[in-house]
């Protein structure tokens, strides 16, 4: 259904929503009262299949404002569901029992902002863990004293992880936050009673560096940066989503050679990044071959990136208003030529993966998730196309141009281990024939438009190699940063990574963390 | 001193100790079962060592019963082992006792527990020194009594204890039965009831009266003893016996039911068919691996170390079993070996179960929980009662120096030279029994392992308010002394060996010591079967080496093959232990003293992958290190699911699984509760009659008096 | 499985002739900015310019220190005049002795055990750590392992810029590990918080929380950066200064 039929149901249902629809950006704002949040979000989740793609707390001056984000499909756009409330009431009612997917979300807010969410029925020690920080920290308010915070820490001695197992013998095995050889810091708690994991709880946030926080007055051009770097494997999609808030907040008019070369850019990290993806999953399972395979192609891929932008990981290129600078024709050409090499390469590995029966063995039918589970929890990227839930931005909610462009999205039906691997590969496929339409009309003329920086606030998003991403931006008169809220597909997929490992044994929880494709910087931010 | 005065010493030792605490007052009562209790076990281990190493056996008949049989006392040399084994668990189990009366809770039941104790060490000797099939059956049955009233003494009377107690009462007359009636077929055969009129007379026996006295005996003994599938009520009693009690439940009345087995089936019956041996054989090895599976997957320590009793009879029984086969196909000298195995196990058993059992119930004083699940830690509270646990870990995990270790050694050489018989199907089931043995082994390093570990080891999973402190030294003296004695029974089996033969050579044929002890180590010269060429061999390799130095070396050799070319399966216990102390002393000194003498030794913090703070619920428990092994023998543990259900709060938050699963002991499945459901449904029948009405109760009466006038009618004989 | 050796085999050897050589192929190493001389008004604009601070004017001299650089580009791209650049990758740096007390013994010249601790970072610096083992770099072939557990460890390797969930863990793993050790701290953030410095929970490098030994700037420094750094560690590579100055100019016309 498109938004003005959207706008009639809610009408209908709610009379007392006030719903306003911009059709210039296809959003529906829908602001509603507290008590009908609950409904009218579940019905959005469930009844009208819009996805959840990020909770945006924000204190007003004299009032909290809660907003709800939506999407559909490309005739369905955005709905943005706004819930006040004076800021002396921190109560809200919780969305969780129907939007699954909310439920880090919330978790987050009441951590960050101390709200209560009523009905959540696990709030606390999320971010700001219970053995390392005091209660009621609010680190997002504005009158958030750092340093008093930080001079009267006292955690909870007490401390003890959440038993959800309750069988004779039962203990939780802890895994980290310093394990295996080369990984990013996370801390697991596996209820098990010896064999097999029967309940999987990740302890996140242990690399929280409260980037929305740091964020917080400075120049846009400076966030650029931080959006960029603080989850690096694929910062120029973060850095793109970032740029496109703020581009959109200024009603900036890129220039059509900087969306074609952003373009270009993005479909490379993504290559880029399954290469790295495939070269994880080889590793866990321990086929050395196929992992050196896989290696071989991701520094190609690196340096293919290092060689045509200078940086690697494309660190440096995105400025406010379209690129920093401009990459010569030839050179595009050159590192297409060079990265569909690395693709037939990578569709050889393929070949030869799916004959290997001992590497097979270790993927297939382990680590399911279930169709449905993955539309309650929300996850996003090829995990969930893993799982049958396609939903693509690209094609959902297109952006730089991409209703133009012919590809696929490939989804698999099984949601196991080898279903996300099959997906690894077949995207690479279409970013190669992205980066080949991308080359073919690239057209002659600048790269940046230069913004002129006015207050507003939008969303930008990104469909990033791990999924999609959504980042809010509001900016001051003066150009400044007032509030940034990053949701990233691990953010999504890390609250779901639970399904995959559950009633598996514990040598098949490396290789079911590693066919996730899970980023921990991306998650803590 | 004569065999003769010590048995009546310590008859007239444990009458004393009866007399005294029956009016000794409370707090002394303790020391009068240690005083008294030590010095009939030391009469007792005079006895049998006199008996055994002076050859100062006796046979008195006592009371002449009319009609029945002459009630005599014979200690013959077999008698001579089980009683020396007694006295040496006996003594350490009296201190324990003693010192476990001393304490609080036992003040009311004191008098009794010391009189019932005192009665059982009686009756206990009274069987293995039993000349007749009456005076040991009539012992047998007070000793059986006696068990009963133990269990059911010392503490409050919960269902389970009483349960457990009729259940071993009802077993225990069944078994009684049984080989109550395997002595009756043997006594009508020789018309007497006295042992040796019996044995004197075998000869003239069919094969299907052997069997029938073999499976009477076999099973009716194997249920003292615990082999499967009569056992079942050992691990319910084991676990429900008083703390005091069950080092002698466990150490010595386990070994009646062998001397039972033994006493029929080597001595009054040898065996002349291969059979009765091979079905010995293949119980026993069944026994051991249900045993120790069972073992290994149990969490309280006490039913865990009854199901490891049944693990350890089951070897013996198989050792026992191999000795049978090889005395039917006529191969003397290995039967021999087989018995000195079968016999060296048992007595290593009741050395290292009752120190296990001793130490259990230092823990279980101590932490007041017997769940493994629940204690860790604990060697930091009490090293002392550690190191001795550790002792009797390391015995029953059969590892060398200590006493464990020989006698599997020699159960599993024995299994090994089967390959000398000559049909294939023998050797066959001996191969299957041989591995399934090993595999017991395995397991049973994996149980103890996990016993250990989770109990004394890792972080402590105890309340934090429960105060652990080192057991007193009426627990520890006893521990440390079994401790020593499982050393010597390690590293001297050179010496036990020999006498141990003396004691079976002739239930055997052939002497176990000729193949066994070389001849210049204290074995006779004469009996020498190595061939001198390998004798000499065996001088150049050093076997004499510090033979003025090292006054208890060790060397047990099987030898095989003839004078051209032997084979020979050799080790050395003792030299062993000191090798074991050279290279640890070498260790210690070249790399803490010489090659790291400039390095500085810190201790620091555990490893835990950096987390905030190691918390016990986070260490392994004993399920989750038992749980491969449950996986792996799913096949046999049939587990059920009881509980299987996750809880969600608000549609997708799990906020439990609880999950059961219910693991019914396999014999309990098909021995225990058909018999139980048979018994109840005949009770039932029964019950039909019992209605209460008394004109049809006058009327059984009558019916009764007129069968007892026609029957007394029809057979008098004019 | 036969498929796997005859793969392995056509692929041939694809190793790096770094160190015996110079690493010359396209997309290796990022590189870093080198100061130079300025008139005062470029001067000015390239130090402004800079969010991390990296360029410092002192009479005519702009010196780059490269330990804060964050490759930003905003040095050399859309400015009139921009800094140099060196397309290098040996710029890791060996703090002096009084700032590191660890002393390493000759043993380890040859083979030693590395354990990474992630201490927030972004997961580029993990990244190229990664790359360090494929064939392209292939560090077992100089005595490098990666060992998961810092017991056996002789060299703590740090990225990120130590967040404070992560302290506590980081310095159990320091502790844990027996000595000698050294620490080797990888990345800008490591060196200096990076862009993440001015955030509440994040410590302003390495050095706040251990003692470093051997400094690899860059972000992330590409592999043969913190190979560098690594043969450094172990006294492979003889130590540079810690400012740079324009030995090798090499500017890449493409990027600019």
């Amino acid at each position: 259904m498109n938004l003005t039929e959207l706008k009639e149901q809610i009408k209908h249902r709610w009379p007392d929503a006030r719903c306003e629809v911009d059709a210039a950006s296809s959003t529906c704002e829908v602001n509603c009262s507290r008590a009908a949040l609950p409904e009218l979000c579940g019905r959005l989740f469930l009844g009208w299949n819009f996805s959840f793609a990020s909770l945006i707390v924000e204190e007003g001056a004299s009032e909290w404002q809660l907003r709800y984000c939506f999407y559909g499909d490309r005739e369905a756009g955005w709905v943005h569901v706004l819930a006040t409330a004076p800021l002396a009431e921190k109560t809200f009612p919780s969305i969780v029992k129907f939007v699954h997917a909310a439920d880090w979300h919330e978790r987050e807010a009441e951590d960050l902002f101390g709200l209560l969410f009523e009905g959540h029925p696990r709030l606390g020690d999320f971010i700001l863990h219970d053995d390392a920080w005091q209660e009621n920290v609010e680190p997002m308010r504005r009158h958030f004293d750092a340093q008093a915070a930080m001079l009267h820490r006292k955690p909870d001695a007490d401390w003890r992880p959440r038993r959800i197992v309750q069988e004779a013998g039962a203990f939780v095995m802890p895994v980290g936050p310093k394990f295996s050889g080369v990984t990013e810091s996370v801390h697991f708690l596996l209820e098990t009673v010896g064999e097999d994991v029967i309940r999987s709880t990740p302890r996140l946030f242990y690399k929280w560096r409260a980037i929305e926080k740091l964020a917080e007055g400075k120049t846009a051009d400076e966030v650029l940066l931080v959006a960029e770097r603080f989850a690096a494997t694929t910062a120029f999609a973060h850095g793109l989503a970032y740029c496109q808030a703020v581009e959109r907040i200024c009603g900036a008019k890129i220039p059509a050679r900087a969306k074609i070369l952003r373009v270009f850019l993005a479909e490379l990290e993504r290559l880029r990044q399954h290469a790295g993806a495939i070269q994880e999953i080889c590793e866990s399972t321990a086929l050395v071959v196929a992992n050196s395979q896989a290696g071989i192609l991701e520094e190609d891929l690196l340096r293919i990136s290092g060689e045509l932008t200078g940086h690697r990981y494309l660190f440096g290129l995105l400025a406010l208003g379209g690129l920093l600078c401009d990459l010569p024709n030839d050179a595009c050409r050159r590192a297409l030529e060079k990265s569909q090499h690395t693709l037939k390469q990578l569709n050889e590995l393929e070949k030869r993966l799916r004959v290997s029966s001992s590497f097979l063995d270790r993927l297939e039918e382990v680590g399911i998730v279930a169709h449905q589970n993955a539309m309650a929890y929300g996850l996003l990227g090829p995990i969930a196309r893993a799982s049958g839930l396609v939903r693509d931005l690209r094609k959902a909610q297109p952006y730089l141009g991409y209703e133009n462009i012919e590809f696929d999205v490939p989804s698999e039906q099984e949601g196991d281990g080898y279903a996300r691997l099959r997906i690894l590969f077949a995207e690479a496929k279409q970013s190669v024939r992205i980066m080949e339409q991308a080359v073919a009309v690239l057209q002659k003329g600048g790269v940046r438009q230069p913004l002129l920086l006015r207050a507003g606030a939008a969303l930008g998003w990104v469909e990033a190699p791990r999924g999609g991403t959504f980042h809010w931006v509001r900016l001051n008169e003066s150009g400044r940063i007032a509030r940034y809220r990053v949701v990233t597909p691990s953010f999504a997929n890390w609250h779901g990574f639970h399904l995959s490992v559950e009633k598996f044994a514990f040598q098949d929880f490396p290789i079911m963390l590693s066919t996730f494709d899970l980023s921990v910087a991306e998650n803590d931010r | 001193m004569e065999t003769q005065l010590l048995i009546f010493a310590f008859f007239a030792l444990c009458g004393a100790g009866i007399l005294l605490s029956l009016t000794t007052p409370g707090s002394r009562r303790g020391n009068v079962m240690v005083l008294l209790g030590c010095l009939a076990a030391t009469a007792l281990i005079l006895a049998g060592a006199n008996a055994l190493l002076a050859g100062d056996t006796f046979s008195q008949p006592l009371w002449s019963l009319p009609g029945l049989a002459t009630l005599t006392l014979k200690v013959d040399p077999l008698s001579a082992v089980f009683l020396f084994v007694s006295g040496l668990v006996l003594f350490p189990a009296s201190i324990f006792a003693g010192g476990e009366l001393n304490r609080e809770s036992w003040r009311s039941n004191g008098c009794a527990f010391t009189v019932l104790m005192f009665g059982l060490y009686a009756s206990i000797v009274l069987v293995f020194i039993a000349g007749d099939a009456v005076l040991f059956l009539l012992a047998w049955e007070v000793m059986s009594i006696l068990c009963w009233l133990l269990i059911l003494w010392g503490g409050d009377l919960e269902n389970d204890r009483v349960g457990a107690g009729y259940l071993l009462l009802a077993m225990g007359e069944a078994g009684t039965l049984a080989a109550a009636l395997g002595f009756l077929v043997l006594g009508v055969n020789a018309g007497s009831l006295d042992f040796t009129a019996m044995k004197s007379n075998v000869a003239g026996l069919g094969a299907g009266v052997r069997w029938t006295v073999f499976l009477l005996s076999f099973f009716g003994f194997g249920v003292k003893a615990g082999l499967v599938p009569v056992n079942f009520w050992l691990p319910r009693a084991y676990t429900v016996a008083p703390c005091a009690f069950v080092p002698v439940l466990a150490g010595a009345t386990l070994n009646l039911g062998l001397y039972g087995i033994l006493r029929v089936n080597a001595d009054l019956l040898p065996a002349t068919q291969a059979g009765p041996g091979l079905v010995a054989l293949v119980v026993g090895t069944i026994s051991a691996l249900l045993g120790i599976l069972y073992a290994t997957t149990n969490n309280d320590l006490k039913t865990m170390l009854a199901h490891s009793s049944i693990e350890n009879v089951g070897i013996i029984v198989a050792g026992f079993g191999a000795g049978m086969v090889f005395v039917a196909t006529n191969h003397p000298a290995l039967a021999a070996i087989a018995f000195v195995a079968a016999l060296y196990h048992l007595i290593n058993h009741s050395l290292y179960k009752t120190l296990l059992f001793l130490g259990v119930g230092a823990v279980e004083n101590q932490t007041g929980t017997r769940d493994m699940d629940k204690l860790g830690g604990l060697i930091k509270w009490m090293p002392l009662t550690a190191l001795c646990f550790l002792v009797g870990t390391l015995s029953i995990a059969a590892l060398p120096p200590f006493n464990g270790f020989v006698s599997e050694w020699l159960t599993l050489q024995t299994m090994l030279r089967s390959v000398e018989l000559s049909s294939t199907g023998t050797k066959i089931i001996f191969a299957l029994c041989g591995s399934g043995l090993a595999l017991t082994a395995a397991l049973a390093v994996t149980c103890f392992t996990k016993v250990f570990a989770m109990s004394f080891l890792g972080m402590r999973r105890l309340d934090k308010e429960q105060k652990v402190t080192e057991a007193k030294s009426d627990t520890l003296a006893p521990m440390a002394i079994l401790a020593a004695l499982c050393l010597a029974f390690g590293v001297l089996p050179t010496y036990v060996i020999p006498v141990l033969g003396s004691a079976l050579n002739p239930l055997a044929g052939g002497s176990a010591a000729d193949a066994l002890v070389p001849p210049f180590f204290a074995a006779n010269p004469a009996h020498n079967t190595l061939p001198p060429a390998f004798a000499d061999d065996f001088h150049n390799l050093g076997a004499q080496v510090g033979q003025d130095v090292l006054p208890g070396r060790g060397l047990v050799v099987m030898h095989r093959g003839g004078t051209e070319n032997p084979v020979v399966f050799a080790m050395s216990t003792s030299y062993m232990l000191v090798a074991l102390i050279v290279l640890l002393l070498l260790t210690w000194i070249i790399i803490r003293l010489w090659l790291t003498r400039s390095l500085k030794l810190t201790r620091c913090e555990r490893w835990d992958g950096g987390v905030r703070k190691l918390l016990p619920e986070m260490t392994y428990t004993a399920t989750g290190f038992s749980n491969p092994v449950r996986v792996i023998f799913d096949a046999v543990f049939r587990p059920t699911t009881v509980e299987d259900t996750r809880e969600t709060v608000a549609e997708h938050f799990r906020a439990a699984i609880r999950r059961e699963k219910e693991r019914v002991h396999p014999v309990d499945k098909l021995v225990f509760h058909p018999i139980k459901s048979a018994a109840l449904w005949f009770a039932g029948l029964l019950a039909k009659m019992h209605h209460g009405r008394f004109n049809a109760y006058a009327a059984y009466a009558l019916l009764t008096l007129l069968i007892v006038l026609v029957v007394f009618l029809l057979f008098q004989s004019p | 499985m036969s498929q796997w050796v005859i793969t392995g085999l056509r692929t041939g050897i694809k190793t790096t002739v770094y160190p015996r050589g110079a690493e010359r192929a396209p997309g290796v190493t990022p590189g870093l900015p080198c100061g130079g001389a300025f008139d005062a008004a470029p001067g000015k604009v390239l130090v402004d310019c800079c969010p991390t601070h990296v360029f410092s004017q002192i009479n005519g001299t702009v010196s780059a220190d490269t330990r804060r650089c964050i490759h930003c580009y905003r040095c050399v791209r859309g400015i009139e005049h921009p800094a140099g650049w060196e397309q290098t990758y040996e710029w890791a740096t060996v703090r002096s002795p009084s700032e590191s007390p660890n002393e390493f013994i000759p043993a380890f010249k040859r083979s030693i055990h590395i354990c990474v601790v992630d201490a927030g970072d972004c997961g580029a610096c993990l990244n190229e750590v990664k790359q360090l083992n494929n064939p392209y770099y292939n560090m077992h072939r100089l005595g490098f392992f990666i060992t998961p557990s810092p017991r056996h460890a002789d060299v703590l390797l740090v990225v990120g810029p130590v967040t404070d969930h992560m302290r506590v863990a980081l310095k159990k793993t320091y502790d844990a590990m027996p000595t000698p050790k050294r620490v080797v701290a990888v990345g800008a953030c490591a060196l200096t918080g990076g862009v993440f410095s001015e955030s509440f929970v994040c410590a302003k490098g390495v050095a706040d929380v251990l003692p470093v030994d051997v400094e690899v700037p860059g972000n992330p420094p590409p592999p043969l950066a913190i190979l560098h750094g690594l043969l450094l560690a172990v006294g492979r590579k003889p130590p540079a200064s810690l400012v740079s100055t324009s030995s090798e100019m090499e500017t890449n016309a493409a990027n600019l």
